[in-house]
């Protein structure tokens, strides 16, 4: 489907819309712009915790979820490449998608950097990318928004909304402010230099035992992480007696990941898990299978991380350790 | 809006099928011989030699086990297992009969196809002979290798996993027991006893033969597999004609719960449980570099 696109007074309006055939989330009113909320929309798709089957003595039973349609509703580009990844990630996994086919995707761009952000050097920002949304808005001043409707999703969740179209050079001024909003972002020469020092394994063993020593492992980034994926299961016993068994976001940060039950632990030493994580985000072979790398250029590991080893200090450390090399 | 996603066909099943502990011998020390059935017989695909199941226990979780025999006409399956954790310390106190859930078969096994022709040795090492168990069966049946010795490694008498299997395969392939601590030697077996690690025994392993292996299996510890690989790379085995099968925690085996990854650089996103169990050993070195 050709892109629509047409003019909104505000997002509550369309907001207000939406609200008669959807759950609104978050559900407070003005959608952010230009700085993602701390904590990103990945729950609403993959859990934090939840039920996979139940199991009454004899049989076990799948417990999916059936969540009535919801909008995420002014969802910044990061988050939305994030889910756009999660969708070839969880493509097969009936929990995520039970609740991703009930979501309707409401993108807002970016018009100046966020702190941290750096989402034009993966390139997940700041405009949002017709592919990763239903609908995106764009505010052209206090009193007008451009509102897209990027397929029949989108379309159709527009109906009984009253929009006249969009001209072109609106459309155009969409464009250049975006431009010139990735013209504004800060230099990202240690990012580029990083992954580069990552992909040909040029980061000596004890620089990630260094960093592996400021690992708390707390988890903050990789339950902050739009793209963190990882998860453990457990069971309880409800009140009748039946056994549930739930799953629940994991990370790869703590020292029991990978231990087994013979205590045997391939990557016991904390340096050896961060450099998969960072490897794990920013490596080529990950690219070559999901198209993009594992990162989306949020920034919250850096807004998190109490040790100090969010992603800038990382390949801060990664790419000026490589110039010394050099 | 009515949602329909129970229609989707490939979606990954993280709900077990049920079955039931039919009954077991105890099979060295603090492991045991289950035999299995599943409730409804055929509810799962039939597995291959090296590929492996979840096993549930209701209320304690779930694990990763190998088959050592497949599912016949009546689902009924054996696994060998060793009490090491939670899943297994309540699996020790299952009763016959009891109601357990099962999920696959998952993963990649032996490469069967290229062991047609093939003078081969395993290399085992504890609990590491239950993936080659159901394998040696098969090619015992089949009888497509030429030549066929098993180096088994325990660390005593006590520990040796597989002794009725053992037993009979003596009549069928070379078999070198090798122990850490011999204690007192049993003469009335026909295996050949040896003392220390398999890799120890190995120039002896390979005088005693009088054929010299080209393909290598390996399973059990990491250290043990990669000492192993390495000598018969240093006696001129090819990269490709080693094979082993590596071990991990596991919470979904279908690459979701992220646990059982690989931390060699080139490898980070891979999961021993779609790529492996079993790997080819030049698959897990470092690609040779190209600049």
């Amino acid at each position: 489907m050709k892109i629509q696109s047409f003019y909104l007074n505000h997002p509550n309006t369309l907001r207000d819309h939406l609200a008669k055939s959807y759950r609104i989330e978050p559900p407070q009113a003005a959608p952010g712009q230009n700085t993602p909320p701390l904590v990103s929309p990945k729950g609403q798709l993959f859990a934090e915790h939840e039920n996979l089957f139940t199991f009454d003595g004899e049989c076990f039973r799948e417990t999916l979820p059936n969540p009535e349609p919801f909008a995420l509703f002014g969802v910044q580009s990061c988050d939305l490449t994030a889910i756009s990844y999660q969708d070839q990630f969880f493509a097969n996994d009936p929990y995520y998608q039970a609740r991703r086919q009930q979501a309707l995707l409401i993108g807002i761009d970016c018009l100046s950097p966020c702190q941290h952000g750096f989402c034009p050097s993966v390139n997940a920002g700041p405009g949002v990318k017709h592919e990763t949304a239903d609908l995106i808005l764009h505010q052209l001043s206090t009193t007008s928004w451009l509102l897209l409707a990027c397929n029949q999703k989108g379309l159709g969740a527009l109906e009984g909304l009253s929009l006249n179209p969009a001209n072109q050079p609106e459309l155009n001024d969409r464009d250049d402010r975006i431009a010139s909003c990735i013209e504004q972002f800060s230099d990202d020469s240690h990012l580029k230099q990083g992954i580069t020092a990552i992909n040909q394994n040029q980061v000596p063993e004890d620089l990630w035992q260094q960093l592996g020593l400021q690992c708390l492992s707390c988890s903050g980034c990789t339950s902050l992480c739009p793209t963190c994926s990882c998860y453990g299961t457990w069971e309880q016993q409800e009140s009748n007696g039946d056994i549930r068994r739930q799953r629940f976001w994991d990370s790869c940060l703590y020292e029991s990941f990978q231990r087994e039950a013979s205590q045997h632990n391939p990557t016991e030493k904390a340096g050896e898990r961060v450099k998969r994580f960072w490897t794990h985000k920013f490596g080529d072979n990950f690219a070559k299978e999901f198209g993009r790398y594992g990162c989306v250029g949020c920034g919250r590991c850096e807004v998190t991380c109490p040790g100090v080893i969010g992603v800038h200090s990382v390949m801060k450390r990664i790419s000026s350790d490589a110039q010394l090399d050099n | 809006m009515h949602n329909s996603i129970t229609n989707h066909q490939t979606f990954y099943n993280l709900t077990p099928t049920a079955m039931e502990l039919v009954d077991f011998i105890d099979d060295g020390e603090d492991a045991r011989h289950f035999r299995f059935r599943l409730i409804t017989p055929q509810s799962i695909n039939t597995p291959k030699p090296g590929q492996f199941f979840m096993l549930s226990v209701p209320g304690a979780g779930e694990a990763p086990f190998t088959f050592t025999a497949k599912p016949n006409n009546q689902g009924v399956f054996r696994a060998l297992i060793r009490k090491m954790g939670d899943v297994t310390t309540a699996l020790f106190q299952c009763q016959s009969g009891a109601i357990l859930g099962i999920r696959g078969p998952f993963g990649k096994g032996w490469p069967i196809a290229s062991l047609s022709d093939k003078k081969i040795i395993m290399v085992a090492g504890g609990c590491g002979l239950a993936p080659l168990t159901g394998l040696i069966d098969q090619l015992i049946a089949e009888r497509h290798h030429k030549h066929l010795a098993l180096v088994y490694g325990a660390r005593n008498r006590a520990l040796q996993m597989l002794n009725p299997e053992r037993l009979r395969w003596q009549r069928e392939i070379s078999l070198f027991d090798v122990l850490e601590d011999t204690g007192e030697t049993v003469t009335s077996s026909k295996n050949h006893v040896l003392e220390g690690t398999p890799l120890d025994a190995m120039d002896s392993v390979l005088r005693t033969l009088d054929w010299t292996p080209d393909m290598l299996l390996l399973c059990g510890p990491e250290v043990m597999m990669k000492a192993v690989a390495k000598n018969f790379l240093q006696r001129g085995l090819p990269a490709q004609s080693i094979w082993l099968s590596i071990e991990r925690r596991m919470h979904c085996a279908v690459g979701l719960c992220g646990h059982c990854y690989l931390s060699e650089h080139h490898l980070a996103h891979h999961y021993v449980c779609k790529d492996g169990p079993t790997y080819r050993w030049d698959y897990l070195q470092p690609p040779e570099k190209t600049e």
